[in-house]
């Protein structure tokens, strides 16, 4: 069978060709004065020292942080019981939803955000609705709110798909023999359910947060174009700016940030895992 | 399970939620769908039934083609990407450990970085190795993020597999080949399809990678809708409304083809000549690569045929500003010399300039004045061969003709002219407001909340500083200081939406109170709503050319030549000029509509005579400084809101 080790070989070139070389550019761009070739070039950490110095953006990440929080939480709130409510279903029905939620995920992203520029508009059937209840004159299209509704609308099916997954995979006598020994509902389902179904809350905030964090579309579409989020800024270095190494720098600190926090994500996954076990 | 449909029963809350998450999620789809067929323009009111969203959409270039690009995308990156990454699968089941491991590592980074991150990384890969970006890099991307992906749901199937198994068979005395195609293939095969299957929506799907990856105007759907969403399209609605009609069948098919497998099954249960299918999911798989196939097929076959024009079968690369052309000018040229137009857009020619200084090829530009200078400056462009546009020069506006940016028009022939100035509603602003502050008008409290800024960083420099009594060409670092400090201010109290193309259609709808505008654009807005007003302060402001240009670059000159003289010609110029709006160059064209089509809108007929308006001049210094300086204004704008 060792014939067969030969099949990875091409896989081994092309991976570190078009998986690994581009991360590696990207530190280097970061760290090199700018306009310097590849093969001529003299380091400085000038791009981060402009990053960190200049608080407008800091407040542009923390706004990306607060706005990638808020998603996830949303998420995660509506995303539970509506899984939990699914998996208590019958089979059948349970396919049905999965494939209900599914459905909508094979229509391009950009297609479905579109739509909700016209739903939020002025005028538009959302006002309309809200006018009903008496509700009038509210701005939504270009604010917080609208790209909040963005976001939520598209990873939602995420966090729904995953956490649902979590909870049939529980072996179910489990339930029933915490309730036969005494549980409450309410006990059986914060001491039994919830801590066996976070393996899938995990993933599925991992799911939610990863893409939130970086959108860059969806706050340009539903927030205008002056509602910048850290995914703007790097595109507005790269597309209009044209300052690279200033790009890559600000790329490398929000790859940074998202080791840091999955770290810390799955460091209380592992603990959550030990407790539940103790 | 009876108890547990009880259970449910008492959890209104759950249900209820359920039923609002699934409108949440249908509601955009529905809307949709419905106002892909509505007549008009709105997307907010449905006017009456009509399909001619549909029909605009099968005559437009840029959307045929980017559904062409997606589709076959999709289907070589998956075909690709599968073949790959299952033949690497299996060598990495007998390889090293350390082998193993590092390829899950690079794996792992596509998966667990931000999209963003990835493509980036693709694109500084690319610019690096002097790759040029277009339809070979966006593939190639495509193949790289979908690997990983593969092998990720092959590898467990091969962790299940007996080890011995290919061992029993070479003993059997099949040879290697035999023994990976007939033994150990078939037994991943569900792994293989649902990572093939995963590999297609990933690439069908993906925006992010492919916005960094592609070039030369070869666009997905995702981009294509990216860069066309600034302004109602309902055409849009009615893709989208294909694409679902297209996902529906294909998810259809495959869900009930095995129902009723399963029925004609268990009527012939008794009859013994009958057997059934032996791989169901074979024949289901089959069917959903033949429905893509046969799609993709359609779509090939649709493509404009060669036949024996002039320049059958060439392609023409042309980069402008958005919505400047008409589909239908583009056509009659298309079909006068056979030849295939590829449109890509820009949004500022600072955007533009990235693109054709790092060596993207594109045969016709359309850039303004005193990017055109400094395109000249850089060695960018190709000298014009004056007997191959003296056709075309005869017939532009001597007004537009021989400017400081490029002296006897040697590299540039006018395309649109006009100016920079004003829109207001004239129910809300009045004259005499606009007369009092000119451009400052826009820091006046009274209009808080209620205008619109243009992101151009020139021409919001240019409102500064003639506000504040300067030259728009001024290289004053103080001067440059001030304005910047001017326009701070306006993001900081004023509550500004800064917007592109936006604002064509904001301001018809009569959205704000007013908002800088190009007069082409205020032209359109003045059409649509008579109550609009065109306003150019008497502080000045920057008469502009848009001129068509060759750079060094073009891959095909002649037909470059081809399309300039045609695009300045009376027949072009007048489809043109009426579709957007913008003043023509030719001066038969723009003398005809003055008088007729836009008569009386001030805002088509640049204004002459006022000794502080300017034309742009590229300056190197000032240039750096203006663009570190809007951006900061972006920045503090969205750090205010």
């Amino acid at each position: 069978m060792k014939t067969w080790r030969r099949l990875a070989i091409p896989y081994l070139i092309w991976g570190s060709c078009m998986l690994l070389l581009p991360m590696l550019l990207i530190v280097f761009y970061s760290i090199v004065q700018p306009g310097n070739e590849v093969t001529t070039f003299s380091f400085t950490l000038n791009s981060y020292v402009r990053f960190f110095t200049d608080p407008n953006f800091l407040m542009i990440l923390w706004r990306s942080l607060s706005v990638a929080l808020k998603t996830t939480a949303l998420c995660l709130l509506i995303g539970y019981p509506i899984a939990y409510w699914i998996s208590r279903c019958s089979k059948k029905t349970q396919n049905l939803m999965i494939l209900l939620i599914t459905l909508p995920m094979w229509i391009n992203m950009l297609v479905r955000t579109y739509a909700w520029i016209g739903l939020l508009s002025e005028g538009g059937p959302i006002s309309i609705v809200l006018g009903w209840f008496g509700i009038h004159n509210v701005e939504i299209l270009y604010t917080e709110t609208a790209v909040l509704i963005g976001m939520v609308y598209n990873y939602l099916p995420f966090m729904v798909l995953q956490i649902h997954a979590s909870l049939t995979k529980m072996d179910p006598s489990l339930v029933e023999a915490a309730s036969d020994l005494g549980a409450s509902p309410f006990q059986t389902f914060w001491r039994v359910i919830f801590p066996l179904s976070v393996p899938g809350v995990i993933s599925g905030i991992t799911l939610v947060f990863l893409p939130a964090i970086s959108a860059f579309f969806i706050p340009k579409l539903l927030g205008g174009g002056g509602w910048f989020l850290i995914g703007n800024v790097i595109e507005n270095q790269f597309i209009t700016v044209g300052e690279w190494n200033f790009g890559s720098a600000i790329s490398v600190i929000m790859a940074l940030i998202m080791m840091l926090l999955m770290g810390l994500v799955r460091r209380a996954d592992r603990k959550g895992a030990k407790e539940a076990k103790a | 399970m009876k108890q547990k449909q009880g259970m449910n029963k008492r959890r209104p809350f759950g249900a209820t939620l359920t039923t609002l998450m699934m409108i949440f999620f249908y509601l955009p789809i529905i809307f949709m769908v419905v106002f892909s067929f509505n007549s008009s323009k709105s997307l907010t009111h449905f006017t009456g039934f009509s399909l001619r969203w549909y029909e605009q959409m099968f005559a437009s270039h840029d959307m045929m083609n980017s559904l062409y690009v997606t589709i076959i995308i999709a289907v070589l990156a998956t075909l690709i990407s599968t073949i790959v990454g299952t033949l690497t699968a299996i060598g990495l089941r007998y390889s090293k450990k350390l082998v193993r491991a590092y390829v899950t590592q690079i794996n792992d980074l596509p998966m667990m970085n931000p999209e963003i991150v990835t493509a980036i990384g693709l694109m500084l890969l690319f610019i690096t190795f002097h790759i040029e970006r277009g339809f070979t890099t966006l593939l190639l991307a495509h193949i790289a993020f979908c690997i990983p992906y593969v092998m990720l749901s092959v590898m467990p199937k091969l962790r299940q597999l007996d080890p011995n198994l290919a061992d029993a068979a070479m003993d059997l005395g099949a040879t290697p080949f035999q023994t990976l195609t007939k033994v150990i293939v078939p037994e991943i095969m569900p792994g293989i399809v649902s990572g093939a299957i995963i590999a297609f929506t990933m690439s069908f799907d993906d925006f992010i990678i492919s916005y960094f990856a592609t070039g030369k105007g070869v666009k997905n759907l995702s981009i294509m809708v990216y860069t066309m969403a600034k302004r109602v399209n309902p055409s849009i609605n009615a893709i989208s409304t294909l694409l679902v009609a297209l996902i529906t069948v294909i998810l259809l098919a495959v869900n009930i083809v095995p129902v009723i497998r399963k029925k004609i099954a268990e009527k012939h249960q008794n009859d013994p000549t009958y057997s059934p299918a032996p791989r169901k999911h074979t024949a289901r798989n089959t069917l959903i690569f033949a429905l893509v196939g046969a799609a993709a097929a359609c779509l090939i076959f649709f493509r404009p045929s060669t036949g024996t024009q002039p320049f059958a079968g060439q392609v023409l690369h042309l980069y402008l500003p958005g919505e400047y052309i008409s589909d239908e000018m583009l056509s009659n040229f298309e079909q006068q010399t056979g030849a295939e137009v590829v449109v890509d857009n820009f949004d500022s020619n600072e955007q533009m300039y990235i693109k054709v200084a790092n060596g993207e090829s594109f045969d016709v530009l359309i850039p303004s004045d005193y990017m055109i200078q400094r395109l000249i400056e850089e060695d960018l462009l190709l000298k014009l061969d004056p007997a191959k546009v003296d056709e075309a020069m005869v017939q532009i506006d001597d007004k537009v003709l021989d400017m400081a940016y490029d002296p006897g028009n040697q590299y540039s022939v006018p395309y649109f002219w006009g100016t920079v100035g004003i829109v207001y509603d004239k129910n809300k602003v009045s004259q005499e407001d606009l007369e009092k502050d000119g451009w400052a008008i826009f820091a006046d409290p009274k209009y808080k909340g209620d205008i619109y800024l243009y992101d151009s960083e020139r021409d919001q420099f240019m409102s500064a500083l003639k506000s504040l009594g300067y030259s728009m060409n001024t290289s004053d670092p103080e001067e440059l200081k001030q304005a910047y400090e001017w326009l701070e201010n306006i993001v900081k109290t004023m509550e500004p939406e800064i917007v592109t193309d936006e604002i064509i259609d904001n301001m018809a709808n009569a959205r704000k109170a007013l908002g800088m505008i190009y007069s082409g654009d205020a032209t359109y807005v003045m059409q649509e709503n008579d109550q609009m007003g065109y306003y150019l302060p008497e502080e000045g402001t920057n008469i502009w050319t848009d001129a068509m240009c060759i750079p060094k670059s073009a891959q095909n000159p002649e037909l470059a030549y081809e399309f300039i003289n045609y695009a300045a010609s009376y027949e072009a110029q007048m489809i043109n000029s009426l579709y957007v709006g913008y003043t023509a160059a030719n001066k038969e064209v723009e003398d005809e509509l003055a008088a007729s089509e836009f008569e009386g809108l001030d805002s088509y007929i640049p204004r002459s005579g006022n000794a502080l308006d300017e034309v742009f001049e590229y300056n190197p210094d000032s240039r750096k400084a203006i663009a570190e300086y809007w951006s900061r204004v972006k920045v503090v704008a969205s750090n205010s809101r």
